[in-house]
């Protein structure tokens, strides 16, 4: 038989709680507060650790409906990682390469990863959205997006 | 009083907060209708955008965003069985079923003739009561405060869908969230890890986009190949019958008033309020057996009643700064974006933003009626936008809005994470509205706290001696004890409501 999903997941609050708890009672205490910055952390640390005592115990089997909506084919898994992935890379090219050329990147990616077949569109859309956003922004809200390498 | 309402359209009526009205409701109604996305990724979307906006106009146009959602929630709740929020489910029970006999556009009309009577009557009431309860609570001191919050607390983690105890994980975790960043009072750094960008705390944008927008993202990129519009549907005529609208009146009646009251109680709102709506307004009927099969009743009853408790659910938010649920939790984030406290002192301090966002309700409600309804079957069609192109659009959407708070690309990456988080949270049921209201309330929960404890020098007797906090302290208690005593009967309607989607 399988772990029930629910005690794992009790487990890992534990050993959350437990870091939590321990780094609470670390903080700088000072000697006239009446309530110091620790309480609270402390606090919520222990009601964190009955939490998930009491949800290791209530732990149920998951029903057909519950597996069923938690099973991810193995190529939606993959696909997922890949977005994720390259979240990650737009994020930290973001200011070094700017706004505008990370973006368009970007968004010439995603749909393709996801199976997004026509092409036209998609370029289209990718310049069109990024010029918009980054006009709007820069221009009329007065936000500065990244500029990066480019001179505008 | 009439002088305050007059102020209110004066501020409402200005060409700029019209136009906001109207491009909220608008954006509002586009991104309901989007299955997944709700009135918080809504407003959290929309908040990049006021910036620099008049506090006045900026909440008008999130007001907008949040009746507009509602309102598109049902759109695709009628058209496509697809309900876009949790508040709109009830109303796909018999809108589906109209939809499908060919009278789509009927049950559109229905549903937004009845988000209109339910919206503007729970303005009247909201107008009515507001003022009172701001009064009320200007003589709240920091234990009413502290056990008001608490209530908020425990009142949504006991009506949140599923298990009772994973909701107060979630409010918890909410709360650890917060402490993190500079103490208010004593200036201690805590679980900073020495990180400049965590120093004042994580910024809620990030919390309500990653939990909610990004997290649906990860859900609409793995149905991203099942096509949203399953063939064309007719929408067919618009046109009440005079009977058709007879037969409305009763429901919309008895559900603004429903409707409002569940939603000035803090953790009830829009899903609760359509659901009991519509249970009653069966139990209510001469022929319950017709309700699911298109009854105009089983329509309109949970359409007035949602938009009802949209508006109710201000009541709290504005006069107490204290949010009863996730959204009007995210609404309070963004008052504070542009720099309004909301509170019992914001009818003096900021009386064009109260009359204001009262009075452009009644104008976002009337450009609810007459802009969405011939405006439906055009707007329908962004259901046809490719879910790939949508899915890189709506995540380049988030991170700008978390960028451009902060300029930090080290809250892109948090944002990363709560997306990740928010889509663990949803896969093992536990519930996020929870979580964003723990972490809104929480650095006010502990600043009452705080001064609670330092008035009384550190006595906890300071919480028993006010009748009002003892009050509530009982009620939060209550709400959380009596489910589990309940039980048994609690067992017995969940049959019941499996029994009406059943029959829907």
């Amino acid at each position: 038989m399988r772990t029930k999903p629910d005690r794992i997941i009790s487990i890992f609050l534990l050993v959350f709680a437990g870091i939590y708890l321990a780094l609470s009672f670390q903080l700088t205490k000072f000697p006239y507060a009446i309530i110091d910055s620790d309480v609270l952390p402390k606090g919520l640390g222990f009601l964190l650790i009955i939490l998930a005592v009491v949800l290791f115990f209530q732990a149920k089997d998951d029903t057909e409906e519950d597996k069923k909506r938690r099973y991810v084919k193995k190529e939606d898994v993959i696909i997922l990682l890949s977005v994720l992935g390259a979240l990650l890379v737009y994020i930290f090219l973001l200011e070094p390469l700017g706004f505008l050329i990370s973006t368009i990147l970007f968004l010439l990616v995603i749909p393709f990863v996801l199976g997004f077949k026509k092409k036209l569109t998609t370029v289209l859309v990718a310049f069109l959205f990024s010029g918009i956003m980054y006009y709007s922004f820069n221009y009329l809200l007065n936000i500065t997006l990244p500029q990066g390498i480019l001179p505008f | 009083m009439i002088e305050s309402i007059l102020y209110g359209f004066q501020v409402a009526f200005t060409p700029e907060n019209l136009f906001f009205a109207f491009i909220g409701v608008l954006a509002g109604t586009i991104i309901g209708m989007l299955p997944g996305l709700g009135p918080i990724s809504a407003i959290a979307i929309m908040i990049p955008l006021s910036y620099g906006m008049y506090p006045s106009s900026a909440l008008i146009l999130m007001a907008g965003v949040y009746y507009g959602a509602v309102f598109g929630g049902s759109t695709s709740s009628i058209l496509l069985n697809a309900p876009g929020i949790s508040g709109t489910v009830a109303t796909a029970f018999d809108g589906y079923p109209m939809a499908r006999q060919g009278k789509a556009g009927k049950a559109l009309a229905i549903a937004a003739i009845s988000s209109f009577a339910g919206g503007t009557i729970s303005v009247v009431a909201l107008m009515l009561v507001a003022p009172y309860m701001a009064k009320l609570a200007i003589t709240f001191g920091p234990t009413e405060y502290f056990a008001l919050m608490l209530l908020g607390l425990t009142a949504i983690s006991s009506l949140s869908e599923g298990s009772t105890n994973k909701a107060l994980i979630s409010a918890t975790i909410g709360l650890i969230t917060a402490t993190v960043g500079i103490d208010q009072q004593t200036g201690t750094q805590r679980f900073t890890f020495g990180n400049p960008g965590l120093l004042e705390g994580i910024d809620f944008l990030i919390i309500a986009l990653g939990l909610f927008a990004l997290s649906e993202v990860c859900q609409l990129i793995i149905s991203r190949n099942e096509n949203t519009l399953k063939g064309k549907s007719a929408v067919g005529s618009l046109k009440l019958e005079k009977q058709e609208l007879k037969e409305m009146a009763g429901p919309i009646g008895r559900h603004s008033v429903l409707g409002f009251i569940l939603g000035v109680l803090p953790g009830a709102g829009a899903t609760i309020a359509s659901f009991l709506s519509y249970i009653s307004e069966k139990r209510l009927s001469k022929d319950p057996s017709s309700f699911g099969k298109g009854n105009i009743k089983g329509l309109a009853a949970p359409e007035t009643s949602n938009n009802a408790a949209t508006s109710g659910a201000f009541v709290p938010l504005l006069t107490l700064g204290i949010p009863g649920s996730g959204t009007t939790a995210v609404l309070l984030g963004a008052l504070l974006v542009v720099g309004v406290q909301p509170g019992p002192l914001m009818l003096q301090d900021h009386p064009d933003v109260f009359w204001g966002v009262i009075a452009s309700m009644y104008i976002g409600n009337l450009f609810l009626l007459i802009l969405n309804l011939p405006l439906i079957p055009v707007l329908a069609k962004i259901l046809y936008i490719p879910k790939q192109l949508l899915i890189a659009l709506i995540i380049v959407f988030c991170l700008i809005g978390v960028y451009a708070v902060s300029f930090n690309t080290f809250h892109l990456y948090l944002l990363v994470g709560f997306g990740v988080l928010g889509y663990l949270l949803k896969m093992f049921k536990f519930p996020a509205p929870p979580f964003i209201l723990a972490f809104i309330l929480g650095g006010m929960m502990e600043q009452s706290f705080r001064q609670a404890m330092t008035i009384s020098n550190g006595s906890y007797s300071v919480f028993f001696q006010s009748n009002i906090t003892i009050g509530l302290l009982i009620v939060s208690f209550l709400s959380l004890v009596l489910p589990t005593i309940l039980g048994l009967t609690r067992r017995g309607k969940a049959t019941e409501s499996q029994d009406l989607k059943k029959e829907a």
